[in-house]
């Protein structure tokens, strides 16, 4: 049953080499998304190329049908896949501040490790920022950790949150994304034209 | 139709499998119930608790003297009677939170109530969930108490039994317990304390949080 490591079937240090093939695996797939290139990542805030929220929707509608039906089966104790908890005003200041840098950077933190690693230099720049970024905050830590673990909601998923079944989740995000993706086809077309500029 | 369904694009086809897997979710509900467990019965009717997974207080005093740590003491009694007084090194997790607790199913863990039975239930429900190793304090805290923190000897007692208090008075002095002498019913305090009779021992034990010591950070 899975998980793995919860259920013990390996220990630790296994863990990590799973952990060190899966990364790669992970990087593998947004390099061949197309994710190694801030163009694109850009380009998604612009709205004339939806390449990252249509990779994004997809990862989530595959893990998520993937977690229930596994569930469901009876393969996956879902009670024991971590979920961290909801500090929600530390948490929308620190989304904005990234949203932010991945708007001037043109990576988030994974796309900028696949970016550096396929030689591209202001991936590499990006990386250097996050580290320096990293240390910074670490210092100050002190300063922030009141504000850091503020508004503290504990462990909250959608359907407790919404007093909905599992099922009815899955079937909403289902749908919000086939929406999702068909309005981004179509924005892609309409925008592209708007601003002269073709699908890269 | 499966000619119509051929000739979708690659994206259109998975676009449709997704949106009949949700649908069907919808009428699946919830996936699984965290709180029912699948229970072998007839194997659980033969795992009976062993008479190795039942520890003795002193034992246990005796782990702890020598800080033999490899286990987790888990505290299943309320928040409100933990904070009070605990066993030093135990970590509480009230029963009714024992299977959303951080307990891993390779730990070694020994659990104690107020009696036996709090941690025979909690016992059954780690055992069904497929916990490995999972010891119980024979006779829970009330055995604590009065073989560590409150031991007892009868003034008439033979001169082994004396010999074989001496010990037990030391382990009950280092858990700040009052060891006593009875004769006749009257209870004579022989701790080092100044006041013989004061029954109230020196509570030296510090509770620590629920799951602190050995929480694992995850997430991305």
């Amino acid at each position: 049953m899975m998980p793995y490591f919860k259920f013990d079937y390996f220990g630790v240090d296994f863990g990590l080499v799973i952990a060190f093939i899966i990364g790669i695996g992970f990087g593998f797939a947004l390099e061949r998304g197309g994710f190694g290139n801030a163009r694109i990542l850009a380009a998604q805030f612009y709205f004339y190329n939806m390449r990252v929220l249509k990779v994004m929707f997809t990862a989530i509608v595959t893990a998520m049908l993937g977690l229930f039906y596994f569930s469901w089966l009876g393969w996956l104790d879902l009670s024991l896949v971590y979920v961290g908890n909801t500090y929600i005003l530390p948490q929308v200041l620190g989304g904005f501040i990234l949203g932010m840098g991945f708007v001037i950077g043109g990576y988030c933190p994974g796309t900028s490790v696949v970016s550096a690693s396929t030689g591209r230099i202001d991936g590499m720049v990006y990386l250097l920022g996050i580290f320096f970024g990293i240390f910074v905050f670490g210092e100050m830590f002190p300063l922030l950790e009141g504000f850091y673990l503020s508004t503290d909601m504990g462990k909250v998923t959608l359907p407790e949150f919404f007093g909905l079944s599992y099922g009815m989740i899955v079937f909403l995000v289902v749908v919000m994304a086939l929406a999702a993706f068909a309005a981004a086809e179509w924005g892609e077309k309409v925008l592209a034209k708007k601003n002269g500029r073709g699908i890269e | 139709m499966i000619d119509w369904i051929m000739k979708l694009s690659i994206s259109k086809k998975l676009a449709i499998s997704a949106f009949v897997l949700g649908l069907l979710a919808l009428f699946i509900g919830n996936p699984s119930n965290r709180n029912i467990i699948d229970v072998n019965t007839k194997e659980m009717a033969l795992s009976t608790i062993k008479k190795q997974d039942r520890i003795d207080a002193l034992i246990l005093a005796d782990w702890l003297i020598k800080e033999n740590l490899d286990f987790t003491l888990v505290d299943l009694r309320t928040e409100k009677e933990f904070n009070e007084y605990t066993i030093p090194a135990s970590v509480n997790i009230p029963i009714e939170n024992i299977l959303s607790s951080d307990l891993m199913r390779n730990q070694k863990i020994l659990l104690f109530g107020n009696d036996d039975v709090t941690s025979a239930q909690a016992w059954f429900i780690l055992k069904s969930s497929k916990y490995k190793s999972v010891l119980i304090l024979k006779g829970g805290m009330e055995a604590w108490k009065n073989e560590i923190l409150y031991p007892k000897l009868d003034t008439s007692a033979t001169l082994e039994q004396k010999a074989a208090f001496e010990k037990t008075k030391q382990v009950s002095l280092h858990f700040g317990g009052t060891p006593q002498m009875i004769s006749g019913g009257t209870a004579t305090s022989i701790s080092v304390q100044t006041t013989p009779t004061a029954p109230a021992p020196k509570l030296s034990a510090t509770p620590s949080k629920a799951g602190g010591a050995k929480k694992k950070k995850e997430g991305c």
